[in-house]
This record gives structure tokens, sequence and C-alpha cells, in this order.
């Protein structure tokens, strides 16, 4: 039979299917060569002219800004959701609200080479990606305007990503987003009821059941959710109680550079290289205190089947790989 | 500049990329699948689904054979099941319990034709009062809290290649969050004005004019203020009602959607969609007190989204849309279209 289950973070029920479990190779999907390589592709050492200025970077002593001999830049959208420039003008029209779509839209290119994705990087390069993020954040909080840094990568065509070369994207905003602000009122519900930070919960169950356990490390640890509401969706989360990214420490950075090259890798050899999605979950910007009942942690979302309208419009997921197997084929992928 | 638009009902901020807007004809779609040689739905294959539930068939025609014009089959791969306990349970600190509910097909016609726009107004009218027969069916098991009606319409919108029109009704021992966080939402804001969150959205959608797709036969169709996607449409009674199950003009209801559906399908070129019923939840003697103000603060519509756009996993993860399309652009475009 079908099991349904809790979220226990923001209450919302998913559907797990039994009745036709899906296996990983009913996901694959033929692999896309690269193929943008060169001229056409803007990301890629020696097209620096063709993309807006760098905003931050990592680059070989001596080498000049916006020209090759970098490892990481990071630019702004050159098509951004949202401008940088302008006051917020919040107001109402009759019932409805409105503000200026100020924020900031950047673009961090995480490699110069065009083949490269994340499992392929060495780990320090994957840690000089996620100092990039860090570096952004804090610099970005320092604009009181914004209220959440929303960090995510798309990779693949199906997961939105419109150029193939690794990348990930920050957009700073005004608002906190709706997923943020429910998670944050079931944590504050339940840490208001236990007295325990719920993510810290979900944390020790996951590593005393270890049947959802897809690897950790010393500070980190990656697993499938109870409650994930697409396959083979994976949480990393920091061992120790943190509730903002940006405040990771130096030497967590690599254990988490280490966790993501796991991770990403069990994923693309499982499922064959399949889009994904990953965005950091992590406290508002603008109350910098550390938060008791928030733990900030990356989701990974694969995008492996077709959801439905109706799982928008009602906010009801169909799960048909069960994340007690999802994690063991990721466990067993090494 | 971008516009950040509020959703008054849930409180969900919407992107609206008023410079990069996209033009309608920006969503290429391809159709070009090769048509299927064989379909289960049509009549004489009766055979190749469950029993029917319920049928809408000529005089002296045996269930489960040909002679019928509309029919309702359990689900082949159902997600729900009747038979069973519900089993609530915890798992450690996690909560579950098995899917005990119903999930039924609603067949809406006998021959193979693929979009609902290509029946009559009657047939239409035939399709809602089924969904309203068989909500009112399923009413009756305590067990199950809400009906929810939908219909996916293409195989990117997570239809089956058989292209066959039909709905679907999941029934479910729980409410899904959306609905719960538009019930909140309109309670709160009963709560402050007295008066329901919907009717206002229609009044102030009649004066602006500027969303409207169609508004007859006691119905209005138009595009919401922060819509989600580009040519997303809400369907609503202009009188005030929070359950479906209470419509009694379905005829009124088949015109519009008609004429809707059918300007999505020339403006867009038949695009992929789905739509979905919300409604109010059963409310029995043993939930007093729950949603005490719900006749009078929720209001039932239809959400119509076409599939237009990849919708990345941070839209989804973070419950956070930019919307290309600005709602007002779409109206305007989806008006200026004469021939149906």
């Amino acid at each position: 039979m079908q099991q349904l289950r809790r979220d226990p973070i923001i209450g919302r029920w998913i559907i797990v299917r039994y009745d036709d479990i899906k296996m990983p190779q009913d996901y694959y999907v033929a692999a896309v060569p690269k193929k943008q390589v060169g001229r056409k592709c803007p990301f890629c050492k020696g097209n620096e002219d063709i993309t807006p200025p760098e905003i931050y970077v990592d680059r070989a002593p001596g080498s000049d800004a916006n020209k090759p001999g970098w490892n990481l830049r990071v630019i702004a959208n050159k098509f951004p959701a949202l401008r940088i420039e302008g006051d917020l003008e919040r107001q109402g029209i009759d019932i409805y609200d409105q503000m200026n779509g100020v924020g900031a839209h950047e673009v961090i290119i995480e490699t110069p080479e065009h083949v490269k994705d994340i499992p392929d990087l060495s780990l320090g390069d994957v840690s000089k990606i996620i100092l990039a993020y860090k570096q952004r954040c804090i610099d970005l909080k320092k604009d009181k305007r914004f209220e959440y840094i929303l960090i995510f990568k798309n990779h693949g065509l199906s997961a939105g990503a419109s150029l193939e070369h690794s990348h990930s994207q920050l957009i700073a905003l005004p608002i906190v987003p709706k997923k943020i602000k429910e998670a944050l009122r079931g944590a504050k519900k339940y840490y208001g009821f236990k007295e325990r930070c719920v993510y810290c919960d979900i944390m020790h169950q996951e590593l005393q059941e270890k049947d959802r356990l897809v690897t950790q490390n010393k500070k980190f640890i990656a697993f499938s959710p109870f409650f994930s509401c697409t396959p083979y969706e994976t949480w990393i989360m920091p061992k120790a109680h943190n509730s903002h990214f940006s405040d990771i420490q130096e030497d967590d950075i690599d254990d988490l550079a280490a966790i993501l090259i796991d991770t990403l890798g069990r994923l693309k050899k499982v499922l064959t290289d399949p889009p994904f999605n990953f965005i950091i979950n992590t406290a508002p910007i603008q109350n910098d205190q550390e938060l008791e009942f928030y733990h900030w942690h990356i989701q990974i979302l694969p995008k492996l089947t077709q959801s439905a309208g109706f799982e928008w419009g009602t906010g009801f997921y169909i799960n048909p790989s069960p994340p007690e197997q999802a994690a063991k084929f990721l466990r067993d992928s090494r | 500049m971008p516009q950040l638009r509020k959703d008054p009902i849930i409180g969900r901020w919407v992107i609206i990329a008023t410079e990069r807007g996209k033009r309608p004809h920006d969503f290429v779609i391809a159709n070009d699948a090769p048509l299927e040689t064989h379909c289960p739905f049509c009549e004489g294959n009766e055979k190749e689904t469950p029993p029917e539930i319920y049928a809408i068939r000529r005089e002296n025609t045996a269930a489960n054979t040909p002679g019928w014009d509309l029919r309702v089959v359990p689900n082949m791969m159902p997600l729900m099941q009747l038979e069973g306990e519900m089993g609530r349970r915890g798992q450690g600190m996690f909560d579950l319990m098995n899917a005990i509910g119903a999930h039924e097909l609603i067949i809406e016609t006998n021959k193979h034709v693929a979009n609902i726009t290509e029946l009559d107004v009657d047939q239409i009218a035939c399709v809602f009062d089924t969904y309203i027969m068989r909500i009112k069916d399923l009413e009756k098991d305590t067990r199950i809290k809400y009906a929810l009606i939908f219909k996916n319409y293409g195989v990117v919108a997570g239809a089956s290649p058989i292209r066959h029109s039909r709905s679907q009704l999941i029934a479910l021992p729980v409410n899904p969050k959306r609905v719960k966080e538009e019930l909140v939402g309109c309670k709160r804001y009963y709560e402050y004005k007295e008066r329901c969150l919907f009717c206002d959205m229609i009044r102030h959608e009649i004066n602006a004019k500027v969303r409207i797709i169609a508004h007859s036969d006691g119905f209005i169709a138009f595009m919401p203020y922060a819509s989600r996607f580009p040519f997303e449409i809400w369907v609503l009674p202009q009188e005030h009602s929070c359950d479906f199950h209470s419509l009694n003009n379905s005829k009124g209801l088949a015109r519009v959607m008609k004429t809707v559906m059918g300007k999505l399908s020339v403006g867009l070129n038949d695009p992929p969609y789905n739509y979905l019923i919300h409604t109010a939840p059963f409310r029995r003697k043993t939930s007093v007190g729950y949603w005490k103000t719900i006749d009078y603060d929720y209001h039932w519509h239809i959400e119509i989204t076409p599939r237009l756009t990849k919708v990345a996993g941070f839209e989804l993860g973070s419950g956070f849309y930019i919307n290309p399309t600005p709602p007002e652009d779409a109206a305007k475009f989806l008006n200026e279209i004469k021939e149906l």
C-alpha cells in the first residue's frame, strides 16, 4: 500500500508510491554531451569580455581583472530577474501589494573549464565555490534593502539551466521566500513544544536509523529525507547546530566541499548525470543572531519526473521512489 | 523595472519580469507525437478499464458495455485505496499513515478527442455534474477529508500519452497543503474585514478590467494579479460559495470554461495544461468549531495553469516564482482572439 508521510517542519503530507516503485534506470535520460564550447559559451575562459564585469574573483596572482587566469568568477546576471538600483516603493493597490523588483542577481561561474561539473572538480576548487557564496553573502547583507539571499544551482536543461557551463546563482531579495517563511514558522513551533531544533532531531534520527543515510563526514551529513517530495531528494546538513549559512567557518568549508562532491558524484553515478537543482536554505539575513530553532541545509532536488500541475496546485507530492531505497542506491554506489 | 507582487491569499511574493516579458510566440510548443493506435478509454473497450463506478448511459445498455456518454472508473494505478485501516502512527519523530482514499478517472466522452474544448457545452456540463455526484458520494465516507479534482492535459502536464479527454478525482484523508494555506489566509482576512477575500478580488478585477478573460453566466475568469505562471487563469462563481459541489449552474460554468480553454488553445497553439478545483474540505458534525466561518470566508474556484515554462527546482524549493509574462499582457493577448 502507498504511504502518506508528513513533513515535520512545514506539515505537508506526501505520498510514497509502493505499487510502482521506480528504479534508477527508469529515470535515465540520454545524456546530452556539452557542446557550446569555445566562443559560444560566455562562461569559458577567454570570453570574459562578453560577460558583465566580475564582482568577485579567484585568480592567479598577476593576472588582470576580466582577463583569463581565473579559477572562479562572480558576475552580475546579464538577464537579471531583479534590478540592483532603486527603492522598493512598497505600495498597495486596493487589495493587492506591490513593490519594485529591487535585488541582486549574480552568477557564480564555478570553473573556467567548460566540460567540468562539481564532482569533477578538486576539493580546493569546490571549497572556493563555497567561499565565494559566503563572501557574497557577507557583502550583500550590508545592503539593508535585502531580507534574504537565495543561492541555488540549476544543472541540466530540464532543471532550468540555460547554459551548460557549470555555474550557480545568487539572488538577494527584499522579501523572505514563502517556503523559508513556512519552515521558520514550523521550526519555531516545534521548538516551542520540544525546546529542540527540529532539524537536529531529524539528523539524530537519520544517524541512528541509518536507512536513509547517504554519506557523512566529520562535520556534515547527507541523507534522503523521510518526507522527500521528489525522488532522490537529498539534504546536506551541518552536524553542529547553525542557522546562518554565511557563518560557516573556514575549517568547515573543506568538509562541506567534500560532502558536496561526494553526494553529487553519487547522484551522477546512480542516475547517470540527472538534471538537478540545489538550494541553500538558510535564515534571513537582517537578523544576524543565531536562531536556536532553525538549521541551514542544502536541498538537492533531482528533476526526474514530470511533476503534474496538481502537485504545484495542491502542494501534495507523489514520490515513486521510497527514500529508504533511494538512499540505499546512493550509499552503495561507491 | 521588474515588479514584486504579493498573492493576497497565501502571502507569496512573485517576480513579474516586466522588462523581459515573454510574448506568447516565445512559448514554442511541439505537438508532433504520433497518434496512438489504441485507446482503452474509447467506446467498445470497456473491458480494458476496471468496472465503472458511475456512467451516463443510453437506455437499456448494460454496465461496462458500449452505449455510454461518460464513465467514471477506478484509476488503473490508484494512489489511494478505500480498503484498509488508516494506520496513523509515528516513527521516531516522523508521522505516517496508509494512503486510504479513492482515485478515480472521469472519462469525459466516448469519442477519441483529446481536449475538453472539443466537447459541446452540454457534455462539459455533464462532466461537472459528474464531479459533483462523485464528491457527494465520497463525502459519505467520514475518513475522507478532501476531494481533489484535476485534469492533466498533454504529456508535459503529466498526462499519459493517450489522448482521450479525461480528468481525475483523488479523495484524501488529509487536506492538501496549498488548500490549507488558502483557508488560513481567507479566514484571517475575514476576521479582519468580515468580507470574503475572493469576493473582494472579483470586485477589484471587474473595476480594473485588465486581467479579465471571460465574464458571463454568473462566472468570472481572470488572470490573478500575482500569477506564478504565464497565462495562469482562475475561474470563480461570481456569487459567493465555498463548496464546488453546491454548484447548480453547471451549464453556465461549462460555457465559460469552454470559452476560456478555447482561447488558451487557439492563442497558445494547444498548450499542455492542468486545471484543478479548489474547494472547501468536507465539514461534518464531528468537526463543529473547525473552520467556523468557512461558509463565509472561502470561495471555490478553478485554477488553470498552462505549462509553458520549465519551472526550476529553486522555484519549487523556495516557493518563489518568476513569471516572465505580466498577467495584464497575457490577458490582452487572449482577449484579442476573436475566432474560437
